[in-house]
């Protein structure tokens, strides 16, 4: 620990400390604008002065490390003058009139930085120099006259989900923000994950769909859990009039630096499809709206009417684990339908159940990503998918990361480092047989074999090896091409080897809730053939095209669902179903963390949830409903996932 | 001791302040009994007294050479001077045109909209203002008292003349800062 003084008040804080966070720490506040607690200090903006005793010159807080015995002052005349005069040169440059910026009273650190220094106007006129705005972006726009060039942008961009698109581009106040040394935002490699405009501290970027819609204290935050897909990044979902406006990270969650991508921040605000606001029945080709109870005589009556064998049931991935467990309980111990099922062509988490038969806990948390300085990917997409956790290894430096990579196609993380085996194809087994092989004392006789059949280059692949031992924090992370029943054995290989040289395995599981979905026995890999009755589960989900086509085969067709679309329109009865941000539930992530949805959105008069449906359902069959969950999940989870 | 004499005028702005300056309702009464409220826009009196006020209040910024006249008139018949919103404090709306300048701006508004036909001319007596790149007040005459915002709240505008009407300097900080 280190001892200093902060305005004469002694503070402790841990060696590697800087000075800004001693500061906090003894209770008082210095502005800031280029820091952001989430990336490397940068020292930018220079307006977190401070006087230290002994020093020649104003020690920008955030950079400087706190030092035995230190004493620092925040509130002198001198760190007074100095920030008056950074803030009076920052308006001097560009456009920051914030009576046309959306980012006014509270959401912008710049104007609210001036009020606490008292400004009440410009003491040097602004140089009215036009910069570029580049509106090319469908999500955000980038205007160039708002940026005070703190680059947090640039370094969350670079820092944090490692995409490196945005830079600086020119010298002194000439400064642009330019996309890939500079093309429209709109053409460039930008992944839309958004990042970037949350942390902006001005209004150079900012949203497209909720600019003008109010301020931050205008909209009601509800924070919650993201369930795009498993990966369960948390969440804030920004709602008025109870309307969505806006989905942003969670930024007092550590997990995964508050990132989220562009499916969890923007499909939310994307969906545009027409909601289903109440019972609909199908009468001569067209819906006609009925009330509930109706509804869900003609449902009950069907279910009635037929055999168990004649009923097929499915439930979307995306519904909560209430609904999933009410689902399950319902189909199966009611009407003893052997295959009620999830719709997604995914085994990843069955795989994940089966293979702790063998070896009892196995899986590790995502945040092993976070130190990891090897991966060994099988079979998954962290570009496309499990976006945020890619971002964890994207963003690691190329000389310190060491990857072995099998994909079903080129993939772009590859071309990240230069230490790397990375084949494309399907031959996963194949490339542990080379890993394990190595590891058993050296080369054994295959490993020429194997590297010359998977065309790598051998210096290469010699090189790659010959790193192996040392690997200090390396992963195994399987993703559903690799993670199937089939490839059972070759997994096993697998992870048997992971737990010999102490790696550590995560096994990313499909759909939001298909974890919970394999622990509650739902088939994952379902035929969605035709049956004489069908009970579609939707929500708000969207059906793949192997439902549909099981759905137009079928008799009587069932659809609870929160919007007409394609799907719903197959069906006889339509019902009307709440969407994610309407109904509180949880989710398991695929790390095995049970985390709570909680309702931001109050739904309309006749939609309801899946669970309550069913709860009605079963009063009318005279079943009662079991709705317990948590101990046998939670014992089922720590029989899977390591603690 | 007689009651402060307090005038005002408004050059390049929308008139919005003043209009915030009639929203503090019946604390006007309360003030004129305070203030002798002399030369306004809104008064039949429209320029400040030969022998001087005051209290000068300026709204606008200075977009043209009328408004720098107005401006440096107002400063010299006043004690303290009041740069009374955005427009006056920072340049405001009208200093948006700056990033492209007046003869662009004269161009759109008399030759270019989708309303005008043909005849559309700039307007180029001589008699009129010269159009200039737009200014706050204080870049052209000395400021005393910064009361910012699009437009300052009635509350703030009563703050300010209730602290000055009682011979003190207003303090504009927290609750009367607010740049929106």
């Amino acid at each position: 620990m280190i001892k200093l003084t902060v305005n004469e008040l002694p503070v402790e804080v841990e060696l590697g400390s800087t000075v800004l966070e001693a500061v906090q720490k003894a209770g008082f506040n210095v502005p800031t604008l280029c820091y952001h607690p989430k990336l490397v200090p940068y020292g930018a903006c220079r307006l977190c002065l401070v006087e230290v005793e002994g020093a020649r010159t104003l020690q920008p807080s955030c950079t400087v490390p706190a030092t035995e015995g230190m004493k620092v002052h925040t509130d002198t005349e001198k760190t007074k003058a100095a920030r008056h005069f950074v803030l009076s040169m920052l308006f001097s440059e560009r456009n920051h009139f914030c009576m046309y910026c959306q980012a006014t009273d509270g959401d912008c650190d710049l104007q609210q930085a001036a009020y606490n220094e008292g400004m009440n106007h410009w003491p040097i006129t602004p140089a009215y120099k036009p910069y570029y705005v580049d509106t090319s972006h469908p999500d955000f726009i980038l205007d160039n006259n708002r940026c005070i060039i703190c680059r947090r942008c640039v370094r969350t961009c670079s820092e944090l989900v490692g995409n490196h698109t945005l830079g600086i581009e020119e010298r002194g106040s000439a400064n642009i923000l330019v996309a890939d040394g500079n093309v429209p935002l709109g053409e460039s490699t930008c992944i839309s994950c958004g990042n970037c405009v949350q942390v902006c501290p001005t209004g150079a970027l900012f949203d497209r769909r909720s600019m003008y819609q109010g301020r931050e204290t205008d909209l009601t935050h509800t924070k919650s859990v993201c369930m795009d897909c498993s990966v369960g990044c948390y969440r804030v979902v920004k709602t008025r009039d109870n309307r969505l406006v806006r989905v942003d990270g969670d930024m007092d969650a550590t997990f995964a630096d508050s990132l989220l991508c562009e499916k969890g921040r923007y499909e939310p605000v994307k969906e545009n499809r027409l909601r289903v606001t109440q019972p609909l029945i199908r009468r001569d080709g067209e819906f006609l709206p009925i009330d509930w109870d109706h509804a869900l005589n003609v449902v009950s009556t069907q279910l009635k009417a037929h055999d168990s064998n004649e009923i097929r049931a499915f439930i979307s991935g995306r519904q909560s684990i209430e609904n999933l467990s009410a689902f399950q309980n319902f189909f199966k111990e009611n009407y003893n339908i052997g295959q009620t099922a999830l719709f997604g062509h995914d085994e990843s988490a069955a795989v994940s159940v089966e293979l702790a038969r063998e070896f009892g806990p196995f899986e590790s948390n995502l945040s092993a990503l976070a130190e990891a300085d090897a991966a060994i990917i099988l079979g998954a997409d962290l570009i496309k998918d499990f976006q945020v956790a890619g971002f964890m290894l994207k963003r690691k430096l190329s000389d310190e990361f060491n990857l072995v990579m099998v994909t079903k196609e080129h993939n772009k993380l590859a071309d990240n480092f230069t230490n790397r085996l990375v084949t494309v194809g399907e031959n996963y087994e194949q490339i542990v047989d080379l890993l394990a092989c190595y590891k058993a004392g050296g080369v054994c006789p295959e490993t020429d074999q194997i590297i010359e059949s998977e065309g790598l280059k051998a210096h290469r692949a010699y090189r790659l090896l010959e790193s192996i031992p040392s690997w200090q924090h390396p992963v195994v992370i399987i993703g559903k091409e690799f993670a199937k029943v089939e490839n059972l054995e070759a997994l096993k290989k697998l992870v048997r080897y992971s737990q010999e040289v102490g790696a550590k395995v995560i096994i990313l599981k499909g759909d939001t809730n298909s974890f919970a979905a394999a622990l509650l026995d739902l088939q994952l890999n379902p035929d969605v053939g035709s049956s004489p009755v069908a009970f579609y589960a939707l929500g708000d989900g969207h059906a793949c095209h192997h439902a549909l086509e099981g759905l137009k085969n079928s008799g009587f067709k069932i659809v609870q669902t929160s919007y007409m679309d394609e799907f719903a329109e197959q069906a006889d009865v339509i019902l009307p179903c709440k969407i994610w941000a309407e109904e509180e539930g949880h989710y398991l992530t695929t790390d095995g963390r049970i985390e709570l949805n909680r309702q931001a959105l109050v739904p309309g008069e006749h939609q309801r949830s899946v669970s309550a449906v069913l709860a009605d359902l079963s009063e009318k069959s005279g079943f009662s409903l079991q709705t317990d969950w948590l101990a046998v999940l939670t014992e089922k989870i720590s029989s899977i996932v390591l603690a | 001791m007689a009651k402060p004499k307090v005038a005002s005028d408004w050059l390049a702005g929308c008139a919005g302040c003043h209009m915030s300056f009639l929203d503090m309702d019946e604390r006007i009464i309360e003030l004129t009994k305070l203030v002798d409220l002399r030369a306004t826009p809104i008064t039949d009196l429209k320029e400040p007294d030969k022998e001087g006020v005051d209290v000068g209040i300026l709204e606008g910024g200075i977009a043209n050479s009328y408004n720098e006249e107005v401006a440096i008139r107002m400063r010299e018949r006043c004690k303290i001077l009041v740069a009374l919103g955005d427009c006056a404090v920072f340049g405001g709306v009208p200093a948006m045109r700056n990033f492209f300048g007046a003869e662009e701006a004269l161009k759109r508004a008399y030759i270019e909209t989708e309303s005008t036909d043909e005849s559309g001319k700039i307007p180029d007596d001589p008699e009129l203002a010269v159009s200039q790149h737009v200014r706050p007040v204080s870049d052209v005459v000395k400021v005393d008292v910064f009361l910012p915002g699009c437009a300052p709240s009635a509350d703030a505008i009563f703050h300010v003349l209730a602290e000055l009407a009682q011979g003190r300097m207003p303090e504009v900080n927290d609750l009367t800062n607010d740049w929106h």
